[in-house]
């Protein structure tokens, strides 16, 4: 018997209501042109939305807010449960862990908040225009990082527990619903939208470089192409902002030895300046071209988690309509 | 907070004494509040409360532990701030942070060191712990330049080096004035008067960027391995832990990986010298 649980969406929703006694539940929830995650209320539990990709905002922002003090003893004790974050996110929290949770130096806060969080991922059953996670390997749906993967599937929740947490949010569950094992045909219906969806994926990204030549490619690149790409960049630093994995930020003091870290992009001039105004990113190309060489070569040299998981975020969120994978099919050959 | 200490919070540490050691250049003795030590070659984050937060490697001993010292150019915003502090203020310490000089591995080698500027203050501490383990090293050579005469800091150290046995101290300026009697040029014209036994032999390099692209270039001219080689890299080493990103230098974190590296780790990495 696989580790499924299911129960009946009104149940789930009657759930959340009282889980909401004791957490800070965030959920994608749709508003006008846009989904993004947002406080669950009482009256917006019903608007939840399942299974469709992807909120504006990525998971990162939980665990690395744009702006935080990391001096003052802001530590929450309060715990949270993010509910539709979809794999390409959780995923992205692999590259955030090697990072902050480093050995050498852990960040308490980061920590405390990884620990206070339950992750509940939910299934991609559709696609949107950039998606490319299968073709760095990732699928879209969680097997891993998250603590439970749900789906939701006729008037039916089914929540796959992928972790210890996840198996006493289980039993936490339980005392507020009726629970039951989910049967073997509707996990195969799962399984079966799952795998339409990553066929999808990989059909809609035919020629696209994967996750081992595109380190090559970036490497191989000329000026001319650097040239050419960033020609429409305006430094805006958007790509940054809203990839689950950029995680560059600014130590900003305040008075009595206090420290703000404040989310930084690699695309903002001067990211790179040092006193005497050295800045060996002063040229716009330069810094456009950092960025590849971060998450396709020197990430993936330094770190064993993925840089870019193939959100597609970027793209969307480039006001220039810059978009990466042009690069990597222009250069694919 | 969880066990976890805060990797971000500075220990207070007490400003007891600022010395002038050129129009630009000065050295600031601190008293830090709690336990404090470090390896030479370390560096730490010094903050200025409210200003901001600069990374310098301490020009100290490491064997004294009581006091730190770092020796301090005014480039910037932060060091502008310093250079008008006085004895009795606080300053803000985290570290130490990074991967120093490998002295275990000068054993029985002699010591070539090719300094310039400001690059003399990470080379003090590194001489400190030299001259606490001399019995054990052949012979130190310093290589040190500067612009004018006037911007040669360590007066005085210079002269007690000059009277260690199996020390020896070669100078040079841009500018001299009538007062110079040593060598005139940029600082690697000072590596041609130097003999030294290469096969037994390490270099260390700390300056500004161009010293260390040219000094690098006639060192391997001179004979030198990639290996044999030690930089001092720097870059925007801001939160020196690893993970504000801004001193990537191709695969490296200078402030956690480095800031000391051997040329051979570096070679093959794009625009160190930038």
């Amino acid at each position: 018997m696989k580790n499924y649980y299911s129960l009946l969406n009104s149940d789930w929703n009657s759930a959340i209501d009282q889980l909401l006694n004791d957490y800070l539940i965030y959920a994608p929830i749709k508003s006008n042109n846009s989904m993004d995650y947002e406080p669950v209320n009482p009256e917006n539990i019903s608007e939840i939305v399942y299974n469709i990709p992807k909120p504006t905002t990525p998971l990162k922002t939980f665990f690395l807010p744009v702006k935080e003090n990391l001096t003052t003893d802001n530590s929450t004790k309060i715990k949270r449960i993010i509910i539709g974050a979809p794999n390409c996110d959780i995923q992205g929290l692999k590259i955030l862990d090697e990072i902050y949770l480093d050995k050498d130096y852990i960040d308490s806060l980061y920590k405390q908040k990884r620990d206070n969080t339950i992750l509940i991922s939910s299934s991609c059953f559709e696609i949107q225009e950039h998606c490319h996670c299968m073709t760095y390997g990732i699928k879209p749906y969680s097997k891993e990082i998250a603590d439970i993967s749900l789906s939701h599937v006729d008037q039916r929740i089914h929540l796959e527990v992928l972790s210890e947490k996840g198996v006493k949010f289980i039993t936490e569950l339980k005392n507020y619903a009726s629970v039951s094992n989910s049967p073997e045909t509707e996990i195969k219906d799962i399984e079966l939208k799952q795998s339409k969806i990553e066929y999808q994926i990989i059909n809609d990204n035919i020629g696209l470089p994967d996750y081992n030549k595109t380190g090559k490619i970036v490497e191989k690149a000329n000026e001319e192409i650097w040239k050419k790409y960033s020609s429409k960049c305006v430094s805006c630093g958007a790509c940054a902002a809203i990839c689950p994995t950029c995680t560059c930020f600014l130590l900003i003091d305040k008075p009595n030895f206090e420290k703000v870290r404040q989310l930084d992009a690699c695309q903002y001039p001067g990211f790179e300046r040092v006193a005497g105004d050295e800045d060996a990113l002063y040229e716009l190309s330069k810094r456009f071209k950092n960025r590849y060489f971060c998450k396709y070569v020197w990430k993936p040299q330094k770190f064993k988690s993925l840089v870019c998981t193939g959100c597609g975020r970027c793209i969307e969120a480039c006001i220039g309509k810059i978009n990466k994978n042009d690069l990597f099919k222009e250069l694919a050959n | 907070m969880s066990d976890n200490p805060n990797i971000y919070k500075p220990i207070r540490a007490k400003l007891l004494e600022v010395i002038t050691e050129s129009p630009t250049i000065k050295t600031f003795v601190m008293e830090p509040e709690e336990d404090f030590s470090f390896k030479t070659g370390e560096f730490i984050e010094l903050t200025v409360d409210g200003i901001g937060e600069a990374p310098f490697t301490p020009s100290s001993s490491p064997l004294e532990t009581k006091k730190i010292e770092v020796t301090v150019m005014k480039t910037g915003y932060v060091t502008e701030y310093m250079h008008n502090m006085k004895a009795g203020e606080t300053l803000g310490i985290r570290g130490p942070f990074g991967r120093g000089y490998p002295i275990e591995k000068f054993y029985d080698k002699e010591v070539l060191i090719l300094g310039g500027g400001c690059g003399f203050a990470p080379i003090r501490s590194l001489l400190y712990s030299l001259a606490a383990i001399s019995d054990k090293l052949r012979k130190v050579t310093l290589c040190y330049g500067s612009k004018t005469p006037d911007e040669c800091i360590y007066k005085p150290y210079v002269e007690q080096l000059r009277n260690t046995p199996k020390f020896e101290v070669l100078r040079t300026v841009d500018i001299p004035d009538e007062t110079w009697n040593e060598s005139v040029g940029v600082a690697t014209v000072l590596l041609d008067k130097v003999k030294v036994d290469i096969k037994n032999s390490v270099a260390v390099c700390c300056g500004p960027p161009i010293m260390m692209k040219f000094g690098t270039i006639r060192l391997l001219e001179l004979g030198f391995n990639d290996d044999q080689i030690y930089l001092s890299m720097e870059k925007n080493m801001s939160c020196g832990l690893g993970k504000c990103g801004h001193c990537m230098m191709g695969k490296y974190f200078v402030c956690k990986d480095g800031p000391v590296f051997t040329y051979d780790e570096l070679k093959n990495t794009p625009s160190i010298w930038e």
